[in-house]
């Protein structure tokens, strides 16, 4: 018999994975199609967990309602961060321009830059401690089952990454825009020949991306308590070692590693100090980097 | 005579600063195979993506089914019916070949599905492949299928026989005339002079990002200057 509290650790670090899963969707979903590496994301789960603020403080709706206000901000984050910090980078047409590492590096700043000015905005605007949200939103009901006790955030968090995975799944195979963002993902000049708007599939591919970093945000808000204005970087760094670890932009892959990381995590805590607990994400990062420069599963795989 | 369905008026392009094409003067009539000669890196590349809207022209105008598409965006350009199989093919080598047909098949749907899979049968055995597992001469037919679904009025056809065998270069040739058969104006851009003038209607030669000379194919064949230069009227 397994001691229950090995259990209780793999419950938690299962959970925790999750809600990097959530991130790490949405990330890698964007570094597919353009393959740079988008720094705001974090800032995107945080501009969701305080959308949802505001919306609690101002009209106390549903939770339902909540979830989609913060949807509706991550849509129009994802766009405008689009427009700001990397449509003006997409000046030159051809396809070297398109994949070129000035063109990579100059987004990875921009977007770092965009993703500084909101977090200082943030707190500017709702001061740099932690707010607490109201105990009625919260989803941390305790749930037992046998030896283990969860709470209920752990379920809603595994049934919303379950749902945006499968969902994403059926949009990226069944779809039309679905089809063209994995046609820009694959060539975008060939993208231009059969008259798909690469434009038009960029910007609803930050749109995506962004709902869901945003809908993270305020499913991790109601399950902690409290949200402050930096409270996606953290989250922001264990999506990108996921994706990393996944094969850089294979969906699937970045899920399984980011629940690796989460039990890795939650494991980790029963040798040493919790405060440590992050650096196992560091280490994960470099020994991938190391020795599975492709990632964990190997082989190049299909982007996103 | 007729308006052209394609007209191309002193057509400049440059990248960055310096000017690729200089005045470039190209007509392809109603339901004729213009093929547009000439060697590596004299423009011929460049004009083909200007007119699908991929490059930006500096000056002149480029006109389609009477209705001007100078510096159209791309997509708006297939929408008219003006399609492109490009150089290298750019396929999506990691979607299946249905799944690229699809694409191909973009607002107007699958309705040609049928029509273009009885022309490429080969395409019809391997539609749940990977597209980049396919051959090149397969790649080449994909690209073709692809832009073939949209129903085309127009097809521009660059360097489809590069890289690919003999026997599978006559293959593609054989098929750009039954496309023709069917009522597809073909631009058709090629090193290979030869088999291009043997289908070719009209025929232009393309030097410096310059119309050398242009005429009826027959006429072009006959020239000593073409032969001389790109049919191989010297001893290989």
């Amino acid at each position: 018999m397994i001691d229950p509290y090995y259990l209780q650790q793999l419950a938690i670090g299962l959970s925790l994975g999750m809600t990097y899963a959530l991130m790490a969707i949405g990330f890698t979903l964007i570094f597919g199609v353009l393959n740079v590496v988008n720094f705001a994301h974090g800032e995107i789960y945080t501009l969701g967990a305080f959308a949802g603020l505001v919306l609690i403080s101002a009209v106390a709706p549903p939770i339902v309602a909540v979830i989609f206000g913060a949807l509706a901000v991550g849509a129009l984050a994802g766009f405008s961060l689009e427009r700001l910090a990397f449509k003006p980078f997409r000046r030159f047409t051809d396809e070297a321009s398109l994949k070129s590492r000035a063109m990579r590096e100059s987004t990875l700043l921009s977007s770092l830059a965009v993703s500084i000015v909101v977090r200082e905005a943030l707190e500017i605007l709702f001061g740099s401690e932690m707010r607490s949200l109201p105990f009625d939103y919260l989803i941390n009901t305790p749930v037992r089952i046998g030896p283990v006790i969860l709470v209920t955030g752990d379920f809603i968090i595994f049934g919303v990454a379950a749902a945006m995975l499968i969902g994403l799944q059926y949009l990226l195979t069944r779809t039309r825009i679905g089809l063209a963002i994995r046609a820009v993902s694959n060539n975008p000049l060939g993208a231009k020949y059969v008259g798909i708007d690469t434009d038009r599939t960029i910007i609803t591919t930050f749109v995506v991306g962004s709902m869901m970093g945003a809908a993270a945000g305020i499913l991790m808000g109601l399950y902690y308590g409290a949200i402050f204005p930096a409270m996606g970087f953290v989250p922001g760094i264990k999506a990108f070692v996921a994706m990393v670890m996944g094969g850089l932009s294979s969906i699937p892959g970045a899920v399984v590693c980011a629940l690796i990381l989460g039990v890795a995590e939650s494991m980790a805590t029963t040798f040493v100090s919790s405060g440590w607990s992050d650096m196992v994400a560091y280490a994960f990062l470099i020994l991938t980097l190391i020795f599975f420069p492709n990632g964990l599963f190997g082989a190049r795989r299909e982007r996103v | 005579m007729s308006a052209p369905l394609l007209a191309i008026e002193d057509l400049h392009v440059a990248m960055g600063p310096q000017e690729i094409l200089h005045g470039v003067q190209l007509a392809v009539p109603q339901g004729s195979i213009v093929a547009v000669l000439g060697s590596n890196g004299v423009g011929k590349t460049t004009l083909m993506r200007a007119v699908s809207g991929i490059y930006r022209a500096r000056r002149g105008s480029i006109s389609f089914d009477g209705q001007p598409i100078t510096n159209l965006p791309a997509h708006r350009i297939v929408n008219l019916g003006l399609l492109q199989a490009p150089e290298g093919r750019q396929i999506f080598s990691n979607m299946s070949v249905r799944e690229n047909l699809v694409l191909g098949g973009g607002d107007v749907g699958l309705g040609e599905l049928d029509r273009v899979l009885g022309m490429f049968p080969v395409l019809g055995e391997r539609l749940r492949q990977n597209a980049g597992s396919l051959s090149g001469g397969e790649q080449q037919m994909l690209c073709i299928a692809r832009a073939l679904m949209r129903r085309p009025t127009l097809l521009l056809l660059d360097e489809p026989s590069l890289g690919l065998a003999p026997k599978i270069v006559a293959q593609i040739f054989d098929l750009v005339e039954r496309i023709r058969a069917e009522g597809v104006s073909i631009l058709l851009v090629e090193q290979n002079a030869r088999a291009a003038l043997r289908i070719a209607d009209h025929a232009a030669v393309m030097e410096d990002g310059r119309i050398l000379l242009s005429g009826p194919a027959a006429q072009l064949r006959d020239d000593p200057r073409i032969a001389e230069a790109y049919l191989g009227g010297h001893v290989h």
